[in-house]
């Protein structure tokens, strides 16, 4: 698999910028799993662009992602309305809300050519259970961001989500990664 | 087939399936359809030997193999067929089944290769299917395996109708525009509406649903009943108005071998000018309807079908998005409910867009197509949880006890007017309401009748037992 978009990505930070970015991912996270949206939607840069690309099993290995193709690729605008219909009560999929947990892990932080935007390169194995289902579903994943630094603490600006699976082994994308 | 998804053992209450089958058929005399069969092992296994294995099912769109080499991996029923494009220009569709011991010689979903060999012990086979390749060839086996006695197996038939391909597994079918009929008209006005015609916007995004692939078919055949209910809430954010007269405005198509397709009266609900599908007018312009009979042309500017299933498991959406930031969007997906056992299936979902559309306007067809209709759709996130509930009623003990049957009764004493319309002029029958559930009926009828090895071709019947 290639590696994400942005390329100069081998800068190092300091550990309080480290620190900093890796408390941002396990905050959000908690968030999420908390039911906390409209908090966790603060979080979000004016210009997020969230992205899951089509993967698909490929040899040779680099050509499985393909990032002109998507499941998912939404602006802020996008995130505002699933939030806005989630909270209708009427989002059958997600009423009541699945239980979720989401273990952050592998984090790496590089410095960016962009000033004041740093990388993350994270996992992500989120375990879910909805509604009176018995069962559980894991979607594993690996999570290539930009995180812009501001005044009032990091934003989060891009997202793509490169999903483990190449077919999802859960009933719907009703959660996000 | 899978064994690890199975429902708990319903052994003290199971039925034989002949006895079931003639059960379902008395009950749908009345309207009424034996729950069980929407996840049942007996009836699972008979459908991949009655229906999968012996009628037309889609494989793959020509845009996805464009070149030479180029492949994709897809299932017909429960078997894995790689669709190839060889040199000549052919498409085939292979078993993935090594002819020697039978371990898969594909591992990939798409790449582009001359040849495929085997892991194993490395039997090699061309792109169109012939044995080219067996290591220690004059020790092992002293002269050459004649190649196409040895062929990796083909698809005893394969059609390309206008870049949809379609493949058989039993030569005993009539000609794919036959099995087609009435639906095949209807594709037309869906795809030919511009010479250059349509592709895939993208590979299919695949993803597991816990419901029977023949929920998914009948709900897409034409189920608007759903609409103000589970998706209201699409309303409720804007991305859809009037969701309470779906119904009022539904029209339907029923085809034979059980082909149906519900559109909506869109001009006569919208406005005047909202015609074809709502596409805005730079589509329009493009758009050339000259090859379309009289019918057709009624049938894209005023009712224009919004979603409809091939049978027995190719479905298709067409449906106009605000969308949250930018212009609406129109999307239009096919999608293939591929069965993985009684009860759960596999959604294969490729978002499709016009080739005369520049990039960004292709773009944005995709990703609202997506953002409706996808893993992530805020319309499909809530049918596929609907539809698991189903699967799970169909397994119960204490329902199969019961002899639970669904109600297919709607429209029986209703004050709707949803007898066949006297002046169709089309293929098939033409209601002017969505209210009734022909549109499932037509789907389970063709699914029936080939559960009791009654000819593939069905013989024209396009009403089933529903009147």
């Amino acid at each position: 698999m290639t590696a994400a978009a942005e390329a100069p990505d081998t800068l190092t930070v300091d550990t309080a910028t480290y620190t900093l970015v890796a408390q941002f991912l396990a905050h959000e996270a908690r968030l999420l799993d908390e039911g906390r949206e409209q908090e966790w939607f603060e979080l979000l840069d004016d210009d997020l662009l969230y992205t899951v690309p089509s993967r698909q099993s490929t040899e040779p290995r680099d050509i499985e992602v393909n990032r002109s193709a998507w499941r998912i690729r939404d602006t802020k605008a996008h995130v505002r309305t699933r939030l806005d219909r989630q909270n209708t009560g009427h989002a059958y999929s997600e009423v009541p809300p699945s239980r979720t947990m989401r273990l952050v892990g592998s984090v790496e932080v590089h410095a960016t050519s962009e000033p004041g935007v740093v990388a993350a390169h994270s996992s992500l194995l989120l375990y879910r259970q909805r509604g009176i289902d018995v069962h559980f579903d894991l979607i594993p994943c690996r999570r290539n961001d930009r995180i812009r630094l501001t005044a009032a603490g990091p934003r989060l600006l891009t997202r793509e989500v490169i999903l483990t699976e190449t077919s999802l082994k859960t009933a719907n994308l009703g959660v996000f990664l | 087939m899978t064994l690890t998804n199975e429902p708990p053992s319903s052994a003290p209450f199971s039925t034989p399936l002949d006895v079931l089958l003639d059960r379902v058929e008395q009950d749908m005399q009345e309207d009424l359809v034996p729950a069980e069969i929407f996840n049942n092992d007996d009836v699972f296994r008979a459908e991949m030997e009655r229906i999968f294995t012996n009628t037309w099912v889609f494989v793959a769109h020509e845009s996805e193999i464009p070149k030479a080499g180029d492949f994709v991996q897809r299932r017909i029923g429960l078997d894995p067929v790689i669709v190839t494009r060889d040199g000549k220009g052919g498409i085939n569709v292979l078993s993935n089944y090594c002819r020697h011991r039978g371990t898969q010689v594909c591992q990939t979903d798409a790449g582009n290769s001359r040849f495929f060999t085997c892991p194993y012990h490395g039997w090699t086979y061309a792109n169109d299917g012939r044995l080219v390749g067996t290591p220690l060839m004059n020790r092992a086996y002293g002269e050459p395996l004649d190649p196409n006695q040895w062929s990796l197996k083909r698809a005893p038939r394969v059609e390309n109708r206008k870049g949809f391909v379609f493949a058989s597994l039993s030569d005993d079918v009539p000609e794919l525009e036959e099995w087609l009929g009435g639906g095949a008209w209807m594709l037309d006005l869906i795809t030919q509406l511009h010479p250059d015609g349509m592709r895939v916007a993208g590979p299919p995004e695949r993803y597991t649903v816990n419901g029977d692939w023949k929920t998914a078919g009948e709900n897409f055949a034409g189920d608007v009943y759903h609409l103000p209910t589970l998706h209201f809430s699409v309303q409720e954010v804007d991305l859809i108005q009037g969701i309470q007269g779906t119904c009022e405005i539904g029209r339907t198509y029923e085809f034979e071998n059980g082909h149906t397709f519900i559109g909506h009266a869109w001009t006569e609900a919208i406005h005047p000018g909202f015609t074809l599908w709502g596409y805005p007018d730079e589509y329009k312009e493009r758009f050339d309807l000259s090859g379309l009979d009289e019918t057709q042309r009624f049938v894209v500017d005023h009712q224009p079908p919004t979603v409809g299933t091939i049978f027995p498991n190719l479905s298709f959406i067409r449906i106009f998005s605000p969308l949250p930031d930018g212009p609406p969007a129109v999307m239009t997906s096919f999608r293939q409910w591929q069965p993985v056992a009684p009860g759960k299936l596999e959604l294969w979902n490729w978002q499709f867009v016009w080739n005369f559309q520049d990039e960004e306007s292709a773009q944005r067809d995709y990703v609202g197509g997506q953002y409706c209709f996808g893993s992530a759709g805020l319309y499909e996130q809530d049918d596929t949880v609907a539809w698991e509930g189903v699967a799970r009623a169909a397994a119960s003990p204490w329902m199969r006890k019961e002899r639970l049957k669904f109600n297919y009764q709607q429209g029986r004493n209703s004050p709707v007017d949803d007898a066949p319309d006297p002046d169709w002029r089309g293929p098939g029958v033409h209601r002017n309401s969505g209210y009734g559930e022909h549109v499932q009926f037509n789907f389970l009828c063709q699914w029936l009748r080939m559960m009791k090895g009654e000819s593939a071709t069905g013989n024209g019947t396009t009403e089933g037992t529903q009147a």
